[in-house]
């Protein structure tokens, strides 16, 4: 399973949208209609399904889905 | 049965909270783990003089503070007295955390930490306030969530409804929603959006509410968004201390005003108690995991006190569990 399936599965898990919403392009909290709890969750969970930790720093930079799948592709 | 307390919580901490805790060990014969700096709260008992060992102290080096992000104290924050103290709740969650802390660190917290039950979208704080009709009217959201969408305020009104028949032996308790107006087509999006929601959701919903019929509304549970609850919420704290105060300067202004105040004097502790959010204590925190009880912010030991006890109580009735089973019947 690509990166990008892997994080789309978490999205759906914890958003209330549908599949096709999640793009590469779609920002987390414009287009996915995540609040600040929700990222909060998100986070967690991507950090749980790819057993790693990611600083707060790089969060704060990540506001798309691809933000969040190139950073762990370049792991 | 656990009780984990934030020793560090509230504009009172620790004294107020070490004070509450020190009485809560004698009465309810429960052992009381508090969480914060264990220099403070053992200065506290020691001013206290309490010798027991029922107390036990878990010593926690940073604390949360009201300006602090609550979505990132969980990460920015780990020795924390309220996230240590979550973290135990989630080891142990046949026990409870009572905390008068920062009110959204301890939603974020027990949703990221606890998990919500499944099903709800998001936990709620709740308040019984004092009505007419004598038994008192829970109000929800006040301050967990100051964004909501229509489908939490939905979800508010069932999980308050499972609490009210469960807890308060309320059969089919009326549900209203806080709005500007009595009419469906009243308030904001939000709210006329929630009118539709709750009218079709299988609550004993009888339409919208105004805030001045608060106290004497047949509703026995009154929704809104987090923003609005919180507004009411302290606002009626205000006025009924504005109110107290007033009276008692004014009956104390002469000699002839003295007697009649100390005839009326039973009748005005009554009305005082009714009114004095020290004797409701605290708010659970409907919809997470474990049992969470969120004491006001500028609690004193009194009303630390009131909420372990409701805390107690939420355990002992199994609130956590009933409204678990009714969620997932009504999924």
């Amino acid at each position: 399973m690509s990166t990008f399936d892997k994080i789309k599965n978490i999205i759906l898990e914890h958003l209330d949208i549908q599949e096709d919403d999640i793009t590469l392009n779609a920002d987390f909290m414009e287009d996915l209609g995540a609040d600040s709890l929700d990222v909060a969750e998100l986070i967690m969970s991507i950090e749980d399904e790819f057993n790693l930790e990611i600083n707060e720093e790089e969060i704060e930079g990540m506001r798309t889905v691809e933000d969040v799948v190139e950073y762990l592709d370049k792991l | 049965m656990n009780i984990y307390v934030d020793g560090m919580g509230g504009d009172n901490a620790p004294e107020a909270i070490v004070e509450a805790c020190v009485k809560a060990v004698g009465d309810f014969n429960k052992k009381i783990h508090i969480l914060g700096s264990e220099i403070a709260i053992n200065n506290e008992l020691k001013k206290i003089g309490y010798t027991g060992t029922d107390i036990e102290i878990i010593n926690t080096t940073e604390v949360v503070e009201n300006e602090d992000e609550p979505s990132k104290v969980i990460r920015q924050k780990k020795d924390s007295s309220m996230v240590v103290g979550i973290r135990r709740l989630k080891e142990d969650p046949e026990s409870i955390f009572v905390s008068a802390g920062s009110t959204g660190a301890l939603l974020a917290g027990g949703t990221l930490l606890l998990g919500r039950i499944k099903g709800i979208q998001r936990p709620a704080l709740t308040i019984a306030l004092p009505s007419k009709k004598g038994t008192p009217t829970l109000l929800l959201d006040v301050g967990a969530n100051a964004d909501c969408k229509a489908v939490y305020l939905e979800q508010f009104a069932m999980m308050a409804s499972v609490y009210a028949e469960n807890i308060m032996g309320i059969q089919s308790p009326k549900v209203g929603l806080i709005n500007i107006g009595t009419e469906a087509n009243k308030g904001s999006e939000l709210y006329k959006e929630a009118y539709v929601l709750l009218k079709e959701s299988g609550v004993n919903f009888i339409g919208n509410v105004e805030s001045r019929d608060l106290v004497e509304s047949e509703a026995d549970i009154l929704v809104c968004d987090g923003f609005t609850g919180n507004v009411i919420l302290k606002l009626t704290e205000g006025l009924s201390n504005y109110i107290m105060g007033s009276l008692k300067r004014s009956m104390t202004s002469n000699i002839r005003s003295k007697i009649g105040a100390l005839l009326l004097k039973p009748a005005l502790k009554k009305f005082k108690k009714q009114f004095d959010y020290k004797e409701y204590g605290g708010a659970p925190l409907l919809g997470v995991k474990a049992g969470i009880i969120k004491a006001h912010g500028s609690s004193d030991a009194k009303a630390f006190y009131n909420a372990i006890r409701q805390g107690i109580i939420f355990q002992e009735k199994k609130v956590l569990e009933k409204i678990t089973n009714k969620t997932v019947e009504k999924l």
